[in-house]
């Protein structure tokens, strides 16, 4: 009986491989809906065939996950493409992380798909949308388990290609187009420098298994300038994926796009461009240039985007910041070699972001309103939205013990010894988060109703349910994070730090609540608190600085190539063509038909042609 | 054998031209159609019977010709010019199949794509360097014709500038033919990759460069691109899928099999600059791509980009970088065909490719939402998205170039960037937004009802596709035909790969099955592992 269990429990983890291509076979099969074929059954089926497609994903990672749990890591090869010294393999590492995240994935998704059902009802392309759910969940969980750095490469360009997607699904509107624009070139600019650190690596080392390349890594001295460009090209796919200064713009204009993508991904999307950083992480190490960046970029996104997150007026894009504000944390984390901190920030902070993502859903179905100066007094009219938020605003900032304290904890206790002002940091996106989840929450549930708020009842049950559902989760994070021995034992809580934590935390509340809020004004009368509003507003207009500088550049280089093509390419060819027309044309009046003239250039011809061939003979 | 590739297209153009009465569309279609599914069925059978581990060329014919001139019929097939095969009858099939039924002149139409095809076939064939030559030049007058009679309102300048060009081409590919044979003391044009190797480097550089301007023009190569632009916005669409599609690759063949594969010395003293001319080429088709705002325009400014990639790989001469400009030849092919077979489809609906009046293409009841999906497919496979052959074949380029050629190498990532701007470009305005043929105005345009596309009209675009899915996701399939005649065509550059490697030398397989399995690899890696310096003695 017990063997036979194990056996059972192997083949779960045999099959591991399945787990990613779940999502892609709902996304194929809801391809007859996608497209139109088949109408006369309307987009549901698509709908429900992706939702049993994750469940079953959830399923059976669930079971591998207890496989591996009693049995310990394993990999999963197969051999994918040789050619001479070329060896492509797609790796999994099905170990307990890679497994318990892709069941973070899975879970949010399935959560994220039911709550679609509700906001989404209405919409004429439901279909589309599942199948590029299930792609998008398929790409993140590849990504989780990937255990090589090519696949872990493809998988992230499947994602951007299903950002894209998904931040364009709306495509008639004309913020959306620019929205995916922006989303899929500049994940591409992070993308290309990566690849260029793939190829290289894959040159050097003859392998892209992470594991191989972290044998490499031990054995090789790469000279430093050669190694710090590899760390910086490794780390420029993370950058964009992860939304940092100074590719961040993509996640606030990619809010555009519906929100049970948003759900996914201001948690789980860009946890996997960190998990991809985290697993790179021993080869960046071999440049402190590289780490230094990390920080710096880590450091200036965190704090910028927090200071941004308190000036925007869209309830979807105060909280995209905030997800931004995170991720840099998490950038300081692996900059500063502390991956076990990255690692609970960012599973505490998915699973926080995602709930409070689905109150926004909600409040934005219920009142077709995501303008924070337009909502107000909806408290008591959505008691499970507004529990909800609360619950995640709570997971989010370090003043309960819930998801997130335990991850800012950490990283401010580990970081005080070596950079205590890095530490700082943490405390001071804590305060600055606590600050302006207090201040949304005073200008959505709180105050008077406003019009777009007077009628506003809860939500139907397909959107609350998966709510109520993160909201009893994120409650239990703590206790999930004991089982898992995640916590850390009584006498190794630092309580200067821990207090500190707290007392950062509380004061943002208290200044949330304070600070004055007006609804009719958003912008201030004091003219230099209107400009420092102004300038976090319009994100210390990092927009207009690419139209002057990137944008431009390229597209004068592109006007200028194509002037160079028309006029000097193309000219010089029509130029010879003409000069030969108008040498015939000239030519022809030559012919007169005298026959000394003939005679006279016969002469000088042959007279020149002897004196050029007896030339050396003079 | 072989001579049946070249035959049955001849074959079917005699039975047009003889047939009696006046010929139908439909059956003209028909009777081509049915003439080049006979060839790609007889090329699907040589695949069958053609031997993997065989170096050289197989299923050899050879017919003594013009003796005293050293041209014989001499033909052969190896695992360069099977792929290119397999796409010259495909995307053949697809020219006929997406020829418009209302079309003029059918009978002289059809008969001049046959001659094309058969032309092509018989260049890739051709097991001598003036037989290729005759091919060649063969092709050139029924696309000519093909543009300048079935073209847009333009046609007379573009298809006479294609003339010129391309008959200029010849006149070098030519001259260095003859220099070749006539410098090195041989009666025989017969191809034999021995055939330069007691020329001084002067005369094989001088050779080399002439070739390379000649082939550089059919590519074509900055800064003798300047005809494909007018060309493909002149031609109609079967002809730009073919153009595109097959014609260009006879360039990218012709660089490959007669410069790297004949004049090797040369080559490797003129490889640097080749990589660097492959940047140039890459970067500037790019950009230049980035400013159209013609549609058509803008495909062809990117095929003069991906073109330069294979003349990267080229240069690179390491097996796995060949094998990539093998890929990177069928990767362009498939995905400029599909590329230009959809913006045809979208002119033919719209009437317009100007991309300031197009936009909301892809509404799902007026608007064209089969090709906007389409068009997304081969945009992001052009730019190089994993899934599709676009990207393993970039990688394979990338990666084969990287060690030879660092620098030039990343300068053509960057290009790879580009592709991503500007095809996003083309989607977001074509497709995205609200449907209007016209300029941005206040008021949206409601009464617009595109034509559906039929079913009929889908398959084409559907088979180019899933051969793009299928070899993106199984390369090897792609793989297996060229890996002999990649290590035999790399063979003499072992010395210059190995010289010329950065860094460190890729470190050698660590277990024995891996050893096995990398041992077809002439590039027997280093045992002594770091290298000291970048020069370092041949290793035999």
């Amino acid at each position: 009986m017990l063997s036979e269990s194990v056996g059972i429990t192997q083949f779960f983890v045999e099959t591991s491989w399945l787990l990613p291509v779940y999502g892609l076979i709902g996304a194929l099969l809801s391809l007859p809906w996608s497209t139109g074929l088949v109408r006369r059954t309307g987009p549901r089926p698509a709908v429900y065939l992706n939702i049993a497609m994750t469940l079953l994903a959830f399923g059976h990672g669930l079971l591998a996950f207890r496989g591996i749990w009693n049995q310990g890591p394993q990999e999963l090869l197969f051999s994918w493409f040789d050619f001479a010294d070329l060896h492509l393999t797609l790796a999994l590492d099905i170990s307990v992380l890679n497994l318990g995240v892709l069941e973070l994935i899975a879970g949010l998704s399935l959560l994220a798909q039911v709550f679609a059902l509700g906001y989404l009802e209405k919409d004429w392309a439901l279909a589309r949308f599942y199948g590029l759910m299930g792609f998008f969940e398929a790409a993140m969980s590849g990504l989780v388990l990937s255990g090589s750095l090519f696949v872990s490469y493809s998988l992230l360009e499947m994602l951007t290609l299903s950002t894209y997607l998904l931040v364009g699904f709306w495509y008639a509107q004309p913020l959306v187009v620019t929205a995916a624009r922006d989303a899929f070139l500049t994940k591409r600019i992070g993308d290309v420098l990566l690849l260029m650190g793939v190829v290289a690596l894959a040159s050097l080392a003859g392998s892209l298994s992470f594991n191989n390349l972290y044998e490499w890594v031990k054995v090789e001295g790469l000279s430093p300038a050669m190694a710090t460009l590899l760390g910086l090209a490794l780390i420029a796919g993370p950058i964009g994926k992860c939304a940092q200064f100074p590719l961040h713009l993509w996640l606030d204009e990619a809010m555009e796009g519906p929100n049970p993508a948003s759900i996914l991904r201001n948690s789980v999307v860009v946890t996997c461009g960190a998990y991809v950083l985290i697993r790179l992480q021993p080869i960046v190490v071999l440049s402190p240039v590289a780490l230094g960046t990390l920080i710096v970029i880590g450091t200036v996104t965190a704090i910028g985007a927090s200071l941004v997150a308190l000036a925007q007026v869209d309830l979807k894009r105060t909280f995209s910041y905030s997800t931004s504000a995170y991720l840099g944390l998490v950038f300081i984390a692996v900059g500063t070699e502390w991956p076990g901190v990255a690692f609970t920030l960012l599973l505490t902070h998915a699973v926080a972001k995602a709930l409070i993502f689905m109150a926004v859903g909600s409040i934005i179905t219920t009142t077709n309103c995501q303008n924070l100066t337009e909502l107000g007094g909806l408290g008591g009219k959505m008691p499970a939205t507004t529990l909800a938020y609360v619950t995640g605003a709570l997971g989010m900032v370090g003043v309960l013990p819930l998801g997130c304290f335990w991850g800012l904890r950490m990283g401010a206790d580990f970081l005080s010894g070596d950079y205590p002002v890095l530490a700082g940091v943490f405390f001071v996106v804590n305060g600055l988060t606590a600050l302006n989840l207090t201040r949304v929450f005073r200008l959505v549930f709180l105050g008077n109703s406003q019009p777009k708020t007077r009628r506003a009842p809860e939500v139907p049950w397909p959107m609350a349910v998966p709510m109520v559902t993160l909201t009893v989760v994120t409650l239990l994070v703590p206790l999930i994070m004991a089982k898992l021995t995640l916590l850390p034992p009584w006498e190794y809580i630092n309580p200067p730090v821990t207090a500190l934590m707290l007392v950062s935390g509380w004061v943002g509340v208290a200044a949330g609540s304070r600070v004055s809020l007006s609804k009719s004004l958003a912008r201030s009368l004091n003219r230099p608190l209107r400009i420092a509003q102004d300038l976090l507003a319009y994100d210390f207009y990092t927009e207009r600085l690419y139209d002057k500088t990137v944008v431009a550049a390229v597209s004068s280089l592109a006007r200028l190539s194509n002037w160079f093509d028309q006029y000097v390419v193309d000219g010089l060819v029509n130029g010879v063509g003409l000069a030969s027309l108008f040498g015939g044309e000239g030519l022809k009046y030559s012919a007169s038909g005298q026959s000394q003239l003939y005679l006279l250039t016969i002469i000088t011809g042959v007279g020149l042609l002897g004196i050029f061939m007896t030339w050396t003979l003079w | 054998m072989l001579s049946t590739l070249i035959l049955i297209p001849l074959v079917g153009a005699l039975v047009l031209c003889l047939w009696p009465g006046k010929l139908e569309s439909k059956t003209a279609k028909l009777i081509s159609g049915a003439a080049l599914a006979f060839t790609l069925g007889w090329v699907g059978l040589l695949a069958t019977q053609f031997e993997l581990a065989t170096p050289g060329f197989q299923f050899e014919e050879l017919l003594p010709w013009v003796e005293p001139l050293g041209l014989s019929y001499r033909l052969g097939l190896d695992g360069l010019s099977l792929p290119l095969l397999v796409v010259n009858s495909l995307l053949g099939l697809v020219a006929i199949y997406i020829t418009d039924p209302k079309l003029h002149r059918v009978r002289l139409y059809y008969v001049l794509l046959l001659v094309i095809n058969s032309a092509v076939a018989g260049a890739f064939l051709a097991a001598n360097l003036l037989l290729f030559f005759i091919f060649y030049e063969l092709e050139l007058i029924p696309l000519y014709l093909l543009i300048a009679i079935w073209g847009g309102a333009r046609r007379g300048y573009a298809a006479t500038k294609f003339l010129i060009y391309t008959a200029l081409s010849g006149v070098l590919i030519l001259g260095a033919f003859l220099g070749l044979v006539w410098l090195s003391g041989n009666t025989s044009f017969d191809y034999d990759s021995g055939l330069a190797a007691a020329l001084p480097l002067a005369q094989q550089v001088t050779l080399l460069v002439a070739l390379l301007v000649g082939f550089g023009i059919k590519v074509p190569l900055f800064p003798f691109h300047t005809w494909l632009p007018d060309a493909h916005v002149e031609a109609s669409t079967p002809v730009s899928v073919l153009l595109a599609g097959v014609l260009l690759k006879l360039g990218t063949y012709g660089v490959v099999r007669f410069g790297l594969g004949l004049l090797p010395d040369a080559w490797m003293a003129l490889a640097p600059w080749m990589a660097t001319w492959a940047v140039v080429s890459v970067l500037y088709g790019s950009l230049a791509a980035i400013a159209q705002t013609d549609m058509k325009k803008m495909v062809a400014y990117s095929s003069i980009g991906h073109m330069g990639y294979v003349l990267l790989a080229a240069a690179a001469s390491t097996p796995l970088s060949i094998v990539a400009t093998v890929f990177q030849m069928i990767s362009h092919g498939l995905i400029s065909a599909l590329l230009f077979l959809l913006v045809g489809v979208v002119y033919k609906a719209t009437g317009t490719r100007d991309l300031t009046v197009l936009r909301g293409l892809l509404n799902p009841e007026r608007g064209l939402p089969f090709v906007g999906s389409m068009m997304i497919l081969g945009v992001m496979a052009s730019a190089g998205i994993p899934g599709m052959v676009g990207f393993i074949s970039e990688f394979l380029v990338f990666r084969g170039s990287f060690l030879i050629f660092p620098v030039q190498t990343l300068l053509c990532m960057v290009g790879s960037g580009l592709t991503a701007v500007y095809f996003l470009l083309l989607v977001n305005r074509a497709f995205f937004g609200r449907l209007a043929i016209a300029p941005p105005t206040s008021t949206p345009q409601i009464d617009l009802v595109l034509p559906q596309v039929s079913w009929r009209d889908r398959v084409p675009a559907l088979g180019l596709a899933a051969l793009i899915v299928a070899f993106g996701l199984q390369p090897n399939w792609l793989a297996r035909w060229s890996e002999h005649i990649t290590l035999v065509l790399h063979e003499p550059y072992q010395g210059f790969v190995q010289a010329r490697t950065q860094f460190a030398p890729a470190r050698p397989p660590a277990t024995l099955a891996d050893a096995l399995a990398a041992d077809t690899a002439l590039i027997a890696p280093t045992l002594t592992l770091p290298l000291p310096t970048a020069s370092v003695p041949v290793d035999p």
